[in-house]
């Protein structure tokens, strides 16, 4: 404690470079003082007496000395002496400081980012009360693949049969919901939860008391805190007061802390009703008597000291219990344990695997930066070696002379590392606001947290350190004599200069890899691009409604969804207006398994096919091409289920008979086959081609209606978003209530379908560039150094002689031998890399012949240029004036 | 100087502390003389032993320092306990008992053996 205390005495002391050595001296001149007279009153000589009193002092200057160590921190003072000297001698150097500082920064910049995203969907643990006691719950089918959620029986039998938890809550997943009131409507997501949710989650409310017990079938709902903030301006009052979700009234009994989205941390949850209310707001949902269907997930605290392998295993009994009293239902069910908030196990190989790819390539990136900076680094130390002859030729150890070195590259380390998180902020932000493809809202925002600055922060310190080990190494044993004569201690350390060129053909090896990753990257992005996906996309507006929220009944959705076509189609300028449930392209849609009527053994042709719901006109105002039979018809709602389906439908089912008035079975109804039309892609741009069965609206919706609304697509002449607010107001003049979502141009809907591949290869495309500057820089530098240290040899040859080009030739020739190494080390480097990335890309053969013709082309040329300027320069050496020189 | 032992760092602090708890307040002159004068004249205090020694116990809030007057009217740095240096003294104290203590008993068993 009170060491701790003298410390920051002294540390305070050090920094502000307070000293009270005038105080001291007049206490030491007391002292001597009264010494002295003590002397005189044993009768010494007053010169005597201050002799002797002089003498037992033992020294001033020393008791000062002693005095003002103890006063700071005498190693801080040199070490901060140190950094003083490093900082001016790296602004005397600005042009290296400037390009390591940013080669540093880019390096370092995009493994910031990259962690940022590592961070956010593998590290961070769910913002949940203590959550690493928080375990999320799943079953998983002997034999089958990880997992599926939980009947509502089989929660009941876990809460009270498990008691390695102390409580256990469950919830489903997704309900949506319209809210009126005050500003125009809107749909939102929330979830179904059990009363004792928030208990369970250890979340404690920003104002209100949240659920109690009893409240599982009580229309009370927590809001979320940007919900809270966005439509009820943070009311401090809000608690008690009603809100209408989708035309029922709640109680707000609570908001949400603002942090939290939802368990899984993807999910971006904007209220939560008791379980027993969600069936009001989601009609669908499953009975709660059921074993069949599993639909909730669940959560569990574990009781304190009850170990994550105690629950497991009891776990495994109450399985085994489960399993003999309901062979019918829960036969060969396993029960799942994963820390709440992970990244489900499901995705996570996926994700592992992208997540593990970029950071390869930021890490190359951050390799090729490295060895830019030592090459600099290096070829400093080689030139400053007569002032560091001079130190030592004075008494400097070669221990200071290597701290000193290191602590320069320390800082360019710091440096970098600044410019670096600066960058990153930028990025993340620039990351968080892409959008994705999805049906329903996604918290995926990254941003730089603090174990994101830690991990910069610890790769600055070591960037720093390692990049100044070499050079630091042989700035402290210069060949002292010859350096001190000044001649550079050059001539007879062939060694060094191959070390450097090594370091840069690795360097430019490794931008040779990242191009190729980058390249194929590119050229996959250029193929999506280049994809049919089976429907013109121009002029057409889309706008989406849920009039199930609203309390419509389906007949009355239908004749809403009839009443809105019609008034569209009036609006001038409109060619047609449709229905469907959900856009093509949207992430995903409901998808059923279908056979052929009377031939559903196994071994019968079977077809996975997307569903969706379409009103008549809907493939002639997308422009889907119809290929066989009709159209739906108006009227048709009451007759037998007929569908259209898509040529893949039609191959995989019919091979080359004709589907046209075939039946077929699937979702548990029978359709009858009215047409085939042209194969488009259903969920996203990068899937193989899925069966599609298109049925008809009108016959769908009262059986099976749209869990994620209805979308109205409208056909204009001119720019379709000229009609944007038009359209608007036509809902509004329906209903006023009707909450109005996804209204966007088919252009635009598709381009966000284009994200993954757009976002990839923004990166990859970004990484790449860099990589291939820094490259450059890197082999430019040790061209330049090369022939700035060869001036009097070529200064020679040209008085003995040689010409111009000759000497062009020979400092080229030197590049492109260096290039050349660096293509033989890096080609089957990259042809191996390839392989893995392969699997995101799309439609390119991994070792795509474009990408590895080019790479190498564009490597060799700018790779010339980094050589054909230091040439140059060679070449224009005059050689009376090179030779004199020295 | 050269005969007389040096003193060694934490008894010498040991020694201040115990010196001002029964002199009071007192001048860095008057405590060299009276640990001198209390060692038998054995040690010998010079200015960068005993300084520093007091800067520290300083820094470490065990004694604090004004400037006064000097029985002579010279100006003089005066030292003084603080609460933080009595409770300190008392553990030194103990501790030290304690070592000497059985520092004793092993050096006394030699001795008669």
């Amino acid at each position: 404690m009170e060491k701790l205390r003298a410390f920051w005495i002294r540390l305070l002391n050090t920094l502000r470079g307070a000293r009270e050595n005038g105080d001291f001296a007049d206490e030491l001149e007391a002292h001597l003082a009264m010494d002295t007279e003590r002397g005189l009153r044993n009768g010494l000589s007053a010169e005597e007496a201050r002799r002797q009193a002089l003498i037992r002092s033992g020294g001033i200057a020393q008791a000062q000395a002693a005095y003002v160590e103890r006063q700071g921190l005498p190693w801080l003072e040199s070490l901060l002496r140190d950094f003083r000297y490093s900082a001016r001698s790296l602004t005397r150097n600005r042009m290296v400081t400037v390009v390591a500082i940013l080669s540093i920064g880019l390096g370092i910049g995009s493994n910031t980012t990259i962690f940022s995203i590592v961070s956010r969907f593998l590290l961070r643990p769910a913002p949940v009360g203590d959550p690493g006691t928080l375990l999320s719950l799943r079953t998983s089918h002997d034999g089958d693949q990880c997992c599926n959620p939980f009947s509502w029986p089989l929660y009941v039998d876990l809460r009270e049969q498990a008691t390695g938890f102390s409580d256990v809550a469950a919830y489903f997943d997704l309900i949506p919901a319209s809210i009126s009131g005050g500003t125009e409507p809107e749909r939102i997501w929330g979830q179904g939860v059990t009363p004792n949710f928030f208990r369970v989650a250890e979340l404690p409310m920003v104002i209100g008391a949240g659920f109690s017990d009893s409240d599982y079938s009580k229309p009370v709902v927590v809001l979320s805190e940007r919900l809270w903030r966005r439509r009820f301006n943070s009311d401090k009052d809000i608690i008690g007061k009603a809100v209408t979700l989708s035309g029922h009234v709640f109680t707000v009994a609570g908001i949400a802390p603002a942090a939290f989205h939802s368990i899984n941390q993807i999910l971006n949850a904007e209220f939560w009703v008791p379980l027993g209310m969600a069936p009001q707001l989601a009609a669908s949902l499953p009975p709660h008597d059921s074993r069949e269907y599993h639909w909730l997930s669940v959560i569990g605290r574990v009781r304190p000291g009850v170990s994550r392998k105690q629950v497991a295993a009891q776990l495994n009994t109450i399985a085994d219990r489960i399993d003999a009293a309901y062979p019918a239902t829960d036969k060969g069910n396993r029960f799942v344990l994963e820390q709440a908030g992970a990244v489900p196990a499901r995705e996570r190989t996926m994700v592992l695997l992208f997540l593990s790819a970029l950071s390869i390539v930021v890490l190359l990136l951050l390799a090729i930066a490295g060895f830019n900076v030592a090459n600099l680094l290096f070829a400093q130390a080689l030139n400053r070696q007569r002032e560091m002859s001079v130190r030592l030729a004075l008494g400097a150890t070669r221990g200071r002379l290597i701290r000193l070195v290191l602590l320069e590259s320390l800082l360019l380390g710091l440096g970098g590392g600044a410019l670096g998180t600066v960058l990153s902020l930028w990025s993340t932000q620039a990351l968080s606001s892409v959008r994705f493809p999805a049906p329903v809202p996604l918290d995926l925002r990254v941003s730089v947290d603090g174990r994101t600055l830690a991990y910069t922060a610890l790769i600055s310190v070591l960037c720093g350190l390692v990049l100044g080990l070499a050079p630091a190494w042989a700035a402290s044993r210069p060949k002292i004599a010859n350096a001190l004569k000044g001649e550079a201690g050059f001539t007879s350390t062939g060694h060094r200069i191959s070390a450097r060129n090594l370091l840069v053909v690795v360097q430019v090896a490794l931008a040779l890899v990242l191009l190729s990753m980058t390249g194929l990257f590119l050229r996959s992005l250029e193929k999506a691009s280049r994809i049919d996906i089976g429907f013109n996309t121009h002029g057409l507006l889309l706008l989406s409604v849920d009039p199930r929220l609203n309390g419509y009944s389906p007949a009355k959705t239908s004749t809403f969804l009839a009443q809105l076509r019609e008034r569209a189609a009036a609006l001038p300028g409109v060619d047609a207006a449709v229905c469907t449930d959900v856009a093509l392209l949207s992430g995903g849609n409901r998808s059923d398994g279908f056979t052929v009527s009377g031939h559903s053994a196994k071994g019968d042709p079977f077809a996975l096919a997307d569903l969706y719901m379409v009103t008549p006109g809907y493939f002639d105002a997308l422009g889907t091409p119809r290929l066989a039979g009709s159209d739906f018809s108006e009227g048709s709602a009451k007759g037998p289920r007929v569908a259209v389906i898509n040529k893949a439908f039609a191959d995989r089912l019919f091979g080359g008979r004709n589907p046209i008035g075939q039946w077929i079975d699937g979702g548990g109804w029978t359709y009858q086959i009215i047409g085939v039309v042209g194969n488009a892609k259903s969920r996203t741009i990068g899937e193989d081609t899925r069966p599609i069965l298109y049925r008809s609206l009108d016959q769908s919706i009262a059986n099976d209606p749209s869990m994620m609304g209805y979308t109205l697509i409208v056909r204009t002449r001119g720019n379709p978003t000229g009609i944007a607010a038009a359209l608007r107001r036509e809902v509004y003049k329906l209903d006023p209530a009707m909450a109005v979502y996804n209204l966007e141009t088919m252009d635009e809907h598709v381009r966000t379908a284009y994200v993954l591949p757009r976002v990839a290869a923004m990166l990859f495309g970004t990484f790449g560039a860099i990589g291939l500057v820094l490259a450059t820089v890197g082999l430019y530098g040790v061209m330049s150094f090369a022939v700035a240290r060869r001036t009097r040899e070529i200064g020679i040859r040209m008085a003995m002689g040689a010409r111009r080009p000759a000497v062009l030739r020979l400092v080229l020739r030197r590049g492109m031998a260096l290039t050349f190494a660096a293509l033989a080390l890096g080609l089957p480097a990259a042809w191996m890399l390839a392989k893995i990335a392969s699997s995101f890309l799309y439609g390119i053969a991994p070792h795509d012949a474009m990408t590895f013709t080019l790479v190498p082309i564009v490597l060799v040329l700018v790779a010339l240029v980094a050589a054909w300027i230091p040439a140059r320069r060679a070449a224009s050496i005059n050689p009376t004036e090179a030779l004199r020189r020295e | 100087m050269g005969e007389k032992p040096d003193v060694w760092q934490g008894t010498l602090a040991l020694m201040v502390l115990r010196t001002l708890e029964s002199m009071g307040p007192q001048h860095g002159y008057g405590l060299a003389r009276r640990i001198e004068q209390t060692s038998g004249d054995v040690l010998e205090l010079n200015y960068g032993t005993l300084y520093p020694a007091l800067l520290k116990l300083e820094q470490e809030g065990y004694i604090r320092s004004r400037w006064g007057s000097s029985e002579n009217n010279r100006r003089a740095k005066f030292y003084e306990l603080t609460k933080a240096g009595q409770v300190r003294l008392r553990k030194a104290t103990r501790e030290w008992k304690q070592t000497t203590e059985i520092l004793a008993r092993f050096v006394g068993d030699r001795s008669k053996a």
